[in-house]
Parts: structure tokens; C-alpha cells; sequence
């Protein structure tokens, strides 16, 4: 039986499918289920500081009736925030105390300052890894490329001075030079790139003529944005990649290996399938590899990536004759 | 008493109020200026922690203040009164020169009168209703100040009237916690006639108005005299005493309590949780002020004086910082500074406060928040790291939301930080009693109306309640309570 053991977030990992952020890793019962199906790491729910502002929102218009003290008003900008925080580090710990398996934690600020507190707060709670799910929307036409990719390598430095423990970064794919901005995270000394970021997306009712929410969960034909600049990134920058989005079967899981990416985080297929999706993938990876006589994942992990291969093969990004000599009805 | 409208109607056509309407044209009264509040000059009373910095009106001021009210037939000033307080009765006694019944006439409705005319948002309250604001866009009449006008006189008059109290009906009932909500409670439920005693878990009674307000703001001599006034009543007050603790509630209703009132208050002091906050000379403004107000640790002469810093750092921009920030320029500070991170606009304390702190020489720095503390070698705190906010859109407040002006960090040095950012309840009580149904941040939920809990004998109000309220809001949920638990004990004893 071939090893399938991996490294990410600067960890040894018993296995390359990485139970990725969701609802579901935000309870202590479901991230253990996920420990024990054999999942590599677990990286907990993310915290999202607009998350914690929603809910104060929510609080002051309940407020409103009771003519509270502006001043107590006040204290729901610290309260709300401690209190997210507080049960945030009691699933670190609470999970930590049950299993071996690495537990990471993800979070998601707005400003620098809460980053950092946040990382060095959990830190002490005890995870593993550190995920940074970073993102800004480019949606603001008056902010330079420069200051958006500064708040990122600015932000990634300050947490790195901070804490210890690993830190890695999720990224989407939204940026001028993505190549470059990745090798530019990659030279801070993050422990391993997450691509790509998974968003909220609006769609349009047309009957209703109103914008709602789109299907929440990938499918399995999302991948190939992320397996694309898998090949082309895991060629040119020297960090470990993971990737994410679509990662539906232990078939993508490979290509992704195959591709250079060290690891790879699921989410939406557990949904469905459970746990054990998990245990399935792992036994599939085996026996692929027993199949094809690798022993370990280094063996053949980026053996197709930009660097191997063809560099033609992950740049194309014009269909140019295939759609012309198809035919259609 | 009744505040209703028909009774309010019949006051104000009482022959005396007919007459002195008649005195002053209306046209004559509007045009008067509001009357100024005396003050003590601000860099003799920076020298001391005990003089109060407000001194009150003249009888000639009180009188002519009091002579801009119209004595409206629709007194909209009480609607923004939580303890409808009879406002132009009152300010018409005083401009009839008829002070102790003007005194009288606060204390039909409001146990604490002296109290309230020095420590209620007016602003925000009964003059924000006033005929003169609303309508006309002038300056209110100063109701405050002559709420505390009246009360004085009475005080330094001699002849302190104490309200009547029904005969004694023997049903026990308790307070827990002696603040305003408190007494407020105790003053309504001895007049109608309840055997109260009030428990307090310091070895002061007044609650925050003893612990929370310094004395050049409210000096403890007053409030001690409307305490007495209770005491005079029948009202029992005993102090060391914490119910949950000391007795549970099985153990005072086996000595005949058959209902109870909660105010046991938010004492329990809230950090922000940033690196460096448990350095020495950090505390919590809580800490601070009831160390001063109450332990005196503003006098070198005890055992544990408060830690005098020269550049004193207050985070927050609620009364309790401006008691603070106050209280350490009292001290010896050379600079003190409120630090709080959104504008002077949205700033919660009293506009008053804001304007004698000014005057004291407080310096603000607005649109900043603290994020990390630094210490010296022995760990006393010497320097904090500050960063620049701006202001976003408004939030569920309606105040604008501050938002962090990135790479905008700078350092103060500091040798004492102040952290008033909020209290949180009390959990003694909720933690006493597993049936009480409290909220998530720890407040005891009560129907709005009624002020009764999940437990039919215990009614609450005050901070424990809303978390975080006004003196008089609290008094307001004390007058509810006494109202509501009276109706409650009155058919469970038909």
C-alpha cells in the first residue's frame, strides 16, 4: 500500500485531502468525524470580522427599543468581537484535546490590526496552522493595484512577526500579475498557497427580476480554473501549493498532485457524501498509486506541472481551432 | 401619584398657576435668555477631587429661568422624563418662589431629585421635549438645573420634606443592589406601604452613585441625604450583604421576602483584549474610580492609593471615561488624554462633561484605538501604539462606523491607561438562580411592560436589565417594577 502521507502548512500530513473550510468545521463533533475519516488536517471555519460586524449591526437594532446608553452601545463593538473570538479558541482547544490530527485555523479581517490579534490569539489557543483567507473585492476603481497588493504582503508580515506557528494563505485569482503577487506571498515565508478562494456569489432571478444567492457548493467541473494555475504556479514559485474548488473525487485530487499542488482542501463533496468521502479518496489515491508503482506522493507530485511539461499546454487560453472544426446541428 | 392627563389638567388650572401664567406675557418669557450655570473656575477646581465643579443657581436665576416656561397645556418636557416628573409644576413653584413645595413636588414621582438635576442627560431627555426646542428652536428651559435648585434649597433649608408613606401592610419585599434603580423602587413600594429592605453588596449604599461618580460631579454628601430621606420612610438598607452569596434567595424567603427586585447593576469591568492590556498600570475605569470614590485612594494617608500617573491615557468616550480622565488630572496628571475611536460627534457622554473636561485642559484624540501596550523592564506599561480611524456610513446607531486608516499606527508614552469601554452585568444573581432566563450577554430578560422575569416574585430593571442605562432610565425601571410587583403581591394576597 503506497504512502500517501504529505506536507502543507508546514506539516507532516498523513494524507492530501485536507478537510478545507466550511459551516460544517465550525462544530467540534463534525471536525473530529472529518479527523477520523483520515482527513490530512481539518482547517476550522473561518472567522470573518464582517461576521462579527453583522452581528453587532443585529444587536444595536434590537437595541434601539430599549434606550440603552450610547456608552453600552459602545461596549457591543468590543463585546460581540471577544465573545466570536471566545468561542473560536474554546473549538481550537476542545478539538486539539481529541485528536492528532493538525487543526488549522482561518480567518478573515478587514484590517491589519485585527489580523494580528486574532492570529496571536489563537495561537495560544493551540492550532497547528494558521490559514489567511485573504481577499479583497477589486471593485473600488479609485485603488491602485499597488496599495490592495501591499495590504496583503503587509498584513501577512505583521502576522508572521506575530505568531509562531505556520501560517499559510488562500488567495482567489484576482489579480493583475498573478504570477507575480504569488511569488511575491511566496517570498514573505508563508508555509503554503491556497488556490483558489471559493466566494459567496450572487446570480439573477428572472422571473422575480431580483438578485439572489447562487448555489453555494462547487461543482465538480469548478477544478479547472485552480488546476490550471496549479501547473503554472507550482512551476515558479518555491512554496507548497494546495488547491481548491471542485475537488469532488480522488481523480481531480490526483491531477492536482500531478499538477504540483502538495495537498488539496474539499469541502462541498462532503456535504452530500459525509465523512467518509474522505476515507474513499485516501483508499483511491493508494491504489492508484499502487497502480502505477509510486510509492510516495513525491514521486510523481508536479510531474506534469508548467516546468515538466509543456508550458503551451497550461498557458492556452484561446480555443482558437478547436470550436472551428466542430460541427453543430 | 397619577401623571395622568386629566390630573395634570386639574393642576394646572389651579388658581395660583392661572394667576402666574397671567403674571409674565408669553412673548415676554420666550424672549429671556436661558440662565447659565455658576461654575467654579476651572484651575482652582482641577486642585480638588471632593468640590463640586457645577454650583448651582441664585434664587433671583432659578426664578428667572424658571419664569421662561409657558406652563404649556400639553407638557411634552415629560414625556422625555422616564419618571414623569409633574416638570411644570415644579418649575412654576419655583417662579412663584414657593421652593420647598417645588422640592415637594419633584419627590411625588422622583426618589433621588438632587441627584438627577446634577447627573441626567437633560440634553437628551425632558429639555430635548421642551416647547422652547421643539417648536421653536430655542434653548430649553434648564429644567436640570433647576431640578437640582430645588432639591438644594430643600437640603440647606432645614426643612427636608418627607413624603407620605400608607400604613405598613406587612408584606416583606427585597432590593438587591442599593443604586438608583433601587432606591427609586424602595421609595414607591414604602409609600405604598410594603415592609423594603434593600441589600448591597459594598459596605456603601448608592450603588454606582457612589462608586461610579466622582464627588466634583455628584459629592456623596447629597446623595447620602436623599438616602436618608428613604431611611425616614422606613426603607431598611443592609449593606455587606450579597444575596446569592452571603443568603440565597430560599434563605430570604424563608424569613418572609415574597417578592424581589434586581438591580444588582454591570460592575463587572470589560478590556479589549489587546497584546500588552495585563501590564501594570492598566486597569479598568471601574477599578479606578471605586478605589477613589469610595476607598480613598486619591489620600496618600491609606493603605492602597491609586496609582497617580503623569501622562494618563483614558480609552472610551462614555461619562465613565470622562469621570476618569477627569479624576486622573485631579490626581497630578500633566497630560490626560481620552482616546477613543470614533469623532467628538458621536462620543456618548453628557455634553456638559465634554465641555468642563475641555475646560480642565483634557486632551482628546479622537478617531484612535488602541492596539498594543508596551512595557518597561519591571512591566509597568510606558508606551502605547495607537492607530488612526476614519469614519465609515452609519451604523444600527445611526452613529458612523469607524473604520481603520491602514499603516496609520503611532506611539504615546503613557505611565497609567484607564480602559472604559464598558461593563458588563453583574452575573451573581443570574448564576444564583438556574430558572432565571437571562441573555446571551448575560442581561435578565423581563417583559417590557412589567419588568418581571421568568421568576413571578423577582422583577429586575436597571443595568442588569438594559446593560448599560442612564441614572434616571434605571429609575424609570424601578418606578415600572414598584408599579407592576404592587399589582403582582396585591392579587396573590386577595
Amino acid at each position: 500500500m503506497a504512502n500517501i502521507s504529505t506536507r502543507f502548512f508546514g506539516l507532516d500530513l498523513q494524507s492530501p485531502i485536507i478537510a478545507g473550510s466550511s459551516s460544517m468545521t465550525g462544530h467540534a463533533e463534525q471536525v473530529l468525524k472529518l479527523a477520523e475519516a483520515g482527513a490530512g488536517a481539518v482547517v476550522l471555519k473561518s472567522i470573518f470580522e464582517e461576521e462579527i460586524f453583522a452581528e453587532l449591526q443585529e444587536e444595536l437594532s434590537m437595541r434601539s427599543g430599549l434606550n440603552s446608553d450610547p456608552e453600552y452601545l459602545d461596549y457591543f463593538d468590543y463585546v460581540i468581537k471577544e465573545d466570536t473570538l471566545r468561542k473560536y479558541l474554546k473549538l481550537i482547544s476542545e478539538v486539539k484535546a481529541k485528536t492528532t490530527v493538525p487543526i488549522v485555523a482561518s480567518i478573515n479581517c478587514v484590517s491589519s490590526s485585527e489580523w494580528t490579534l486574532f492570529a496571536r490569539k489563537i495561537e495560544e489557543a493551540g492550532a497547528d496552522a494558521l490559514e489567511l483567507n485573504m481577499f479583497i473585492t477589486p471593485s473600488d476603481p479609485a485603488k491602485s493595484n499597488d496599495s490592495s497588493e501591499n495590504f496583503y504582503l503587509e498584513t501577512i508580515q505583521k502576522v508572521l512577526h506575530v505568531v509562531k506557528i505556520p501560517v499559510t494563505v488562500k488567495i482567489s485569482h484576482y489579480f493583475s500579475n498573478l504570477a507575480g503577487m504569488v511569488q511575491k506571498l511566496a517570498a514573505t515565508g508563508v508555509a503554503g498557497i491556497v488556490v483558489f478562494n471559493r466566494f459567496y456569489n450572487p446570480d439573477v432571478d428572472i422571473e422575480s427580476e431580483s438578485v439572489v444567492v447562487a448555489d453555494v457548493l462547487s461543482t465538480s467541473h469548478d477544478y479547472l480554473l485552480p488546476l490550471k494555475w496549479t501547473g503554472i504556479l507550482s512551476g515558479i514559485v518555491d512554496v507548497d501549493l494546495a488547491g481548491t474548488s471542485g475537488i469532488h473525487t480522488s481523480e481531480t485530487a490526483i491531477k492536482f498532485l500531478l499538477a504540483g499542488a502538495s495537498a488539496v482542501q474539499i469541502a462541498s463533496v462532503i456535504y452530500p457524501s459525509g465523512a467518509s468521502v474522505i476515507t474513499k479518496m485516501n483508499r483511491e489515491i493508494s491504489d492508484w498509486m499502487d497502480k502505477k508503482g509510486y510509492k510516495t506522493i513525491d514521486e510523481f507530485k508536479g510531474k506534469l506541472s508548467q516546468k515538466t511539461s509543456s508550458a503551451q499546454a497550461w498557458e492556452r487560453t484561446q480555443f482558437m481551432k478547436y470550436f472551428g472544426e466542430k460541427a453543430f446541428k | 401619584m397619577s401623571t395622568n392627563k386629566e390630573y395634570l389638567q386639574n393642576e394646572r388650572e389651579k388658581e395660583w398657576r392661572v394667576e402666574l401664567r397671567k403674571k409674565i406675557a408669553n412673548k415676554e418669557r420666550t424672549a429671556k435668555e436661558r440662565v447659565r450655570m455658576n461654575e467654579m473656575d476651572p484651575f482652582e477646581r482641577i486642585k480638588y477631587q471632593n468640590r463640586e465643579v457645577n454650583l448651582g443657581l441664585t434664587a433671583e436665576q432659578a426664578q428667572a429661568e424658571a419664569a421662561r416656561c409657558l406652563d404649556c397645556p400639553n407638557p411634552t418636557c415629560m414625556e422625555g422624563c422616564p419618571v414623569s416628573i409633574n416638570i411644570p409644576k415644579f418649575v412654576k413653584y419655583i417662579e412663584a418662589g414657593q421652593f420647598l413645595d417645588a422640592a415637594k413636588a419633584l419627590k411625588e414621582t422622583s426618589a433621588l431629585p438632587a441627584v438627577c438635576g446634577r447627573v441626567c442627560p437633560q440634553e437628551k431627555q425632558c429639555e430635548s421635549t421642551c416647547f422652547y426646542t421643539q417648536k421653536m428652536k430655542k434653548d430649553p428651559v434648564a429644567i436640570g438645573y433647576l431640578e437640582r435648585f430645588a432639591a438644594d434649597y430643600e437640603r440647606e433649608s432645614g426643612f427636608m420634606s418627607i413624603p407620605e408613606v400608607a400604613p405598613s401592610n406587612g408584606i416583606k419585599i427585597a432590593a438587591i443592589g442599593s443604586g438608583p434603580a433601587s432606591l427609586s423602587f424602595a421609595g414607591d413600594m414604602i409609600k405604598l406601604g410594603y415592609d423594603v429592605t434593600v441589600f448591597e453588596a459594598l459596605h456603601e449604599i448608592g450603588g454606582v452613585l457612589k462608586y461610579g461618580i466622582p464627588e466634583f460631579r455628584l459629592p456623596n454628601k447629597i446623595v447620602d441625604v436623599e438616602l436618608n430621606n428613604l431611611k425616614k420612610m422606613g426603607v431598611k438598607f443592609v449593606n455587606n450583604f450579597i444575596v446569592g452569596k452571603t443568603v440565597s434567595f430560599d434563605d430570604l424567603k424563608a424569613e418572609g421576602f415574597e417578592a424581589f427586585f434586581v438591580a444588582s447593576g454591570a460592575g463587572l469591568p470589560r478590556f479589549m483584549g489587546i497584546p500588552g492590556e495585563n501590564y501594570n498600570g492598566i486597569l479598568s475605569s471601574n477599578e479606578y474610580l471605586t478605589r477613589v470614590n469610595l476607598m480613598n485612594a486619591a489620600s496618600d494617608e491609606f493603605d492602597t492609593p491609586v496609582i497617580r500617573g503623569k501622562n494618563v491615557a483614558v480609552i472610551g468616550g462614555g461619562n465613565t471615561a470622562m469621570d476618569s480622565v477627569r479624576t486622573a488630572k485631579r490626581l497630578g496628571a500633566e497630560r490626560a488624554m481620552i482616546i477613543y475611536r470614533r469623532s467628538r460627534a458621536e462620543m456618548p457622554a453628557r455634553v456638559e462633561e465634554v465641555h468642563h473636561a475641555e475646560e480642565e485642559g483634557i486632551e482628546f484624540i479622537n478617531l484612535a484605538n488602541p492596539i498594543e501596550y508596551f512595557a518597561d523592564e519591571k512591566g509597568k506599561v510606558n508606551r502605547m501604539r495607537v492607530q488612526r480611524m476614519g469614519l465609515g456610513e452609519p451604523d444600527a446607531s445611526g452613529r458612523r462606523r469607524p473604520i481603520v486608516l491602514e499603516g496609520s499606527d503611532f506611539d504615546i508614552p503613557v505611565d497609567l491607561v484607564i480602559v472604559a469601554v464598558g461593563v458588563s452585568p453583574n452575573p451573581l444573581i443570574p448564576s444564583a438562580l438556574s430558572d432565571l432566563k437571562v441573555s446571551k450577554w448575560g442581561t435578565i430578560e423581563v417583559g417590557e411592560e412589567t419588568m418581571q422575569s421568568s421568576i413571578p416574585q423577582l422583577f429586575a430593571g436597571g443595568d442588569i436589565v438594559r446593560g448599560g442605562a442612564t441614572v434616571i432610565l434605571a429609575m424609570g425601571d424601578g418606578r415600572k417594577a414598584a408599579e407592576n410587583m404592587h399589582e403582582y403581591l396585591q392579587s396573590k394576597h386577595q
